[in-house]
């Protein structure tokens, strides 16, 4: 047998099996029968990629196509990459082996935005051109989909186009455009940018130009053709619970962040939440029925032979049928002896009942996310819990025998004073006032709480859009006052890194003038940003400077009519309505949730889910 | 509960799955084929099984045994085509004992053959001359650390199978399991440093069996 350089290497690095493929359920077909091959890029590691519920529903889709096989492409560890240089490997396809430079459509799951540098580190390793400019006939197709795109401005021109809303109708519509093209011979990729930029949901970076303003500002983004749309619209699966989901699942041989069957209970949330940009991005809410997601779980968990099955959805607690969903698999894990891990639930009476039951639960710790100290600062993110509300929870925690929470929070919140940083110290000690005040014979041993800070990052389509992001002194001196005044030794105190949390929020809000930075900073060796171990915060701010950027620009307040860098797109929120929102929370109102009254923010226009209930 | 000793074995494919990744992948096997395992007693109950000998990362073999109790009462036949056909490819049983006690017994497992694949440059490796040491002593890695040991008592067979002016095939006979464990990547070492010049560039190793009193269990 003949061993190959790629066999050498694999017996040289950290966890081959992520470069592998031949996992169960991955789809192997035979090339030259087909007439286009997919890859699907996760800009992170396997382990991560791998848990990305989108991956799972694309690829199985694309593979139900005859005329088409989808494979898998992640970046790899930099252990990996290190050799493929020196080896001269170009990125390859975990599928065939085969290098993904001769592939038809690469397509990047954009979901967070430290994840830029690996999109053109990938294509740098892959020996693509970057920029879609840079590219003829003869490259594949370099396409990109996930929440990030409804500002991917910051990269925007190394795509030739990005799919906004949701994929899994897009993704073949788009397939079926470029076989045509293909099979007339690919004479210009124009043609087929042209014939897919009529599709809802399609929007070809190129077809648009932006200009700016003296004072840095954008002045005007303007389509140069007549096929692009003035604004671009996300699509959505109107009938989710009908919408194809698959019933097989590729199971890796080592270990993944979710390493468990994802059922995914609905899409969307009613709370609206003003700094969250899932919360609106996802809407309206669509739910898929319980008895169809019993069945599902049932044949995930019968090919895959997984023994741990969780509920996706943001929160689950709002799914109409939780209790017939959750009886329906509790029958299921029981029968197959299977673990339920349950999502963070609203804590009541019913879910208390569920964790009891489901004992994976009782080791792990239980997470609530009041997101911030003070009721005022509560409202103001609309986040529509009180501390009544959670105060009582967790005492029914605490004498249900849990002992170990966490608390999630975020600081550097719109309008955030220092008593409302305070409030966190002072809400976190009134949990564990909780535990104290049951009788010691009544609470379980060794309380822990866990209070975690994350800096808050204004994201666009959110009504905090136009907010000022926290400089990094100012997280750092609010992170200063937490450390100072939690006190007590059973409360743990973590903060998030506010190097990653800067420039994420530079690029969330970024325009396509910050691509050279970029460009510069993967040259110098930035990928993996979102590791710690890797994260090379110094080199980007280099980078920043010798492309006479100013990062810290990108954090500033904006007024309502300056014109945004994703104005020409369109989540299906109306910017009206994240106004109004705005100006609500500036006086700290709250808006109830979709269910309770409809709050007008434009997701009617879908004609589906929560808005027709 | 009914114990079983299945005899599989694992190619190229699936090389590089390491032990605690094939326990898992073989759990899931298992449920996948619809085979009930039996579970242990007490606070976190797992599936009775014991994996003999565990493989190193990167080596293929057709001789691996795992010892496996089941709820029910199967046959031999069932369980071989359930489980091959669960099996993630790469991976195949190529025989199902039930057993009762002592017999097959993994402790009693002594000795290994390795086919080892690899790639020279330098001065020719002659097979005579390197057998003809009285001890080869080289650092070998132990529980306790790295020392230098004497591997010659260990090294039963070795027989070099074929040979080109790059490639070169050996097979050979070592002691293994838990008195003794001697791995082929320390016999190279040693031909490294026992032939002046001779270098190996790359090997790929090959478990051809495993043996208890130079007899295979299944």
């Amino acid at each position: 047998m003949a061993y190959t350089k790629r066999d050498k290497i694999l017996m040289r690095v950290q966890k081959p099996t992520r470069y592998t493929g031949g996992e169960l359920n991955s789809v192997m077909k035979d090339k030259n029968a087909v007439d286009c091959r997919w890859g699907f890029c996760f800009p992170d590691t396997y382990e991560i990629g791998m848990s990305h519920l989108g991956m799972k529903i694309l690829y199985h889709g694309l593979n139900k196509r005859s005329d088409t096989w989808c494979e898998r492409v992640f970046a790899p560890w930099v252990d990996m990459e290190a050799e493929m240089r020196k080896e001269d490997i170009r990125l390859f396809a975990l599928e065939s082996g085969d290098e993904v430079k001769d592939f038809d459509i690469l397509g990047f799951s954009l979901s967070y935005e430290l994840a830029y540098s690996n999109v053109i580190n990938m294509l740098d390793l892959a020996g693509i051109p970057i920029l879609a400019k840079d590219r003829t006939e003869s490259d594949p197709i370099i396409c990109a989909g996930g929440l990030c795109t409804y500002n991917a401005e910051p990269i925007a021109e190394v795509f030739d186009f990005m799919m906004l809303g949701e994929g899994e109708e897009i993704i073949s519509l788009v397939t079926d455009e470029y076989i045509k093209w293909k099979k007339s011979g690919k004479k210009n990729k124009q043609d087929y940018l042209k014939e897919i930029a009529k599709l809802e949901g399609i929007y070809v970076p190129s077809f648009y130009d932006v200009s700016y303003n003296a004072d840095g500002t954008v002045m005007a983004i303007t389509p140069n053709t007549e096929e692009a749309k003035p604004v671009v619209k996300k699509r959505i699966m109107a009938d989710f619970d009908s919408a194809y989901t698959p019933e097989e699942v590729i199971v890796p041989f080592g270990e993944v962040v979710h390493d468990r069957v994802m059922l995914e209970v609905f899409r969307g949330c009613i709370r609206g939440c003003r700094f969250c940009e899932a919360g609106y991005a996802y809407r309206p809410v669509r739910e898929r029925k319980a008895d169809h997601l019993i069945d599902i779980a049932d044949k995930l968990l019968s090919c895959s032979g997984y023994d741990e099955i969780s509920l996706s959805s943001l929160s689950t607690s709002d799914y109409t049928e939780l209790k017939e969903l959750t009886d329906g698999l509790l029958t299921l894990t029981e029968e197959k002896k299977i673990g339920l891990s349950l999502p963070s639930l609203r804590i009541d009476n019913f879910s208390l009942e569920l964790m009891k039951k489901v004992q994976k639960v009782r080791k792990s710790g239980i997470t609530f996310a009041p997101e911030a100290g003070t009721q005022r600062m509560r409202d103001v993110i609309n986040k529509n819990i009180t501390e009544d509300n959670i105060l009582k929870s967790t005492r029914m925690l605490f004498e249900g025998g849990w002992t170990n929470v966490k608390l999630y929070f975020m600081i550097g919140l719109p309008t955030e004073t220092d008593a409302d940083v305070e409030g966190i110290a002072d809400l976190s000690q009134k949990v564990l006032d909780e535990y104290f005040a049951i009788p010691k014979e009544e609470r379980a041993k060794n309380i822990n709480i866990t209070t975690s800070t994350s800096s808050f990052i204004p994201k666009p389509f959110t009504p905090f859009q136009w907010a000022k992001q926290d400089s990094r002194e100012e997280i750092v001196r609010k992170q200063d006052i937490l450390k100072a005044t939690i006190k007590n030794r059973k409360i743990k105190y973590n903060w998030h890194d506010n190097r990653a949390s800067y420039l994420e929020g530079v690029f969330a809000r970024g325009d396509r003038r910050l691509l050279p930075a970029v460009l510069e900073a993967v040259k110098m060796g930035c990928k993996l940003d979102g590791w710690d171990e890797e994260f090379k915060f110094d080199k980007w701010m280099q980078a920043f400077e010798r492309c006479g950027i100013d990062p810290d620009w990108y954090l500033r307040e904006r007024s309502y009519d300056e014109i945004l860098p994703w104005d020409h797109l369109d989540l299906g929120v109306t910017k009206e309505f994240f106004m109004r929102e705005n100006e609500k929370a500036k006086r700290g109102e709250t808006t109830p949730n979709c269910r309770e009254k409809c709050a007008g923010c434009g997701a009617t226009s879908f004609k589906a889910g929560v808005c027709y209930e | 509960m009914s114990n079983y000793v299945l005899k599989y074995s694992r190619d190229d494919r699936v090389k590089y799955i390491s032990h605690l990744d094939f326990i898992r992948t073989f759990h899931r096997t298992v449920r996948r084929a619809g085979l009930l395992m039996s579970f242990s007693q007490g606070f976190n109950p797992h599936p009775v099984m014991t994996i003999a000998m565990p493989l190193s990362v990167g080596v293929t073999s057709s001789s691996e045994y795992i010892k496996i109790g089941f709820a029910e009462d199967y046959s031999e036949t069932e369980i071989m085509e359930k489980l091959n056909n669960a099996f993630p490819v790469g991976f195949k049983i190529l025989a199902v004992k039930k057993t009762e006690g002592k017999e097959l017994d993994f402790a009693k497992l002594d000795r290994a053959i390795y086919d080892v694949e690899l790639e020279w440059s330098g001065n020719d490796f002659n097979a005579e001359k390197f057998l003809e040491n009285k001890s080869l002593l080289v650092m070998k890695k132990s529980k306790s650390g790295e020392k230098e040991a004497d591997i010659r008592p260990y090294i039963h067979s070795f027989e070099v199978t074929s040979q080109s002016e790059d490639k070169m095939t050996i097979t050979m006979c070592l002691s293994a399991g838990n008195n003794y464990n001697l791995k082929p990547d320390t016999v190279i070492s040693a031909m490294e440093k026992y032939t002046d010049g001779f270098k190996v560039d790359f090997f790929a190793t090959h478990r051809a069996k495993i043996l208890a009193g130079n007899k295979e269990l299944l």
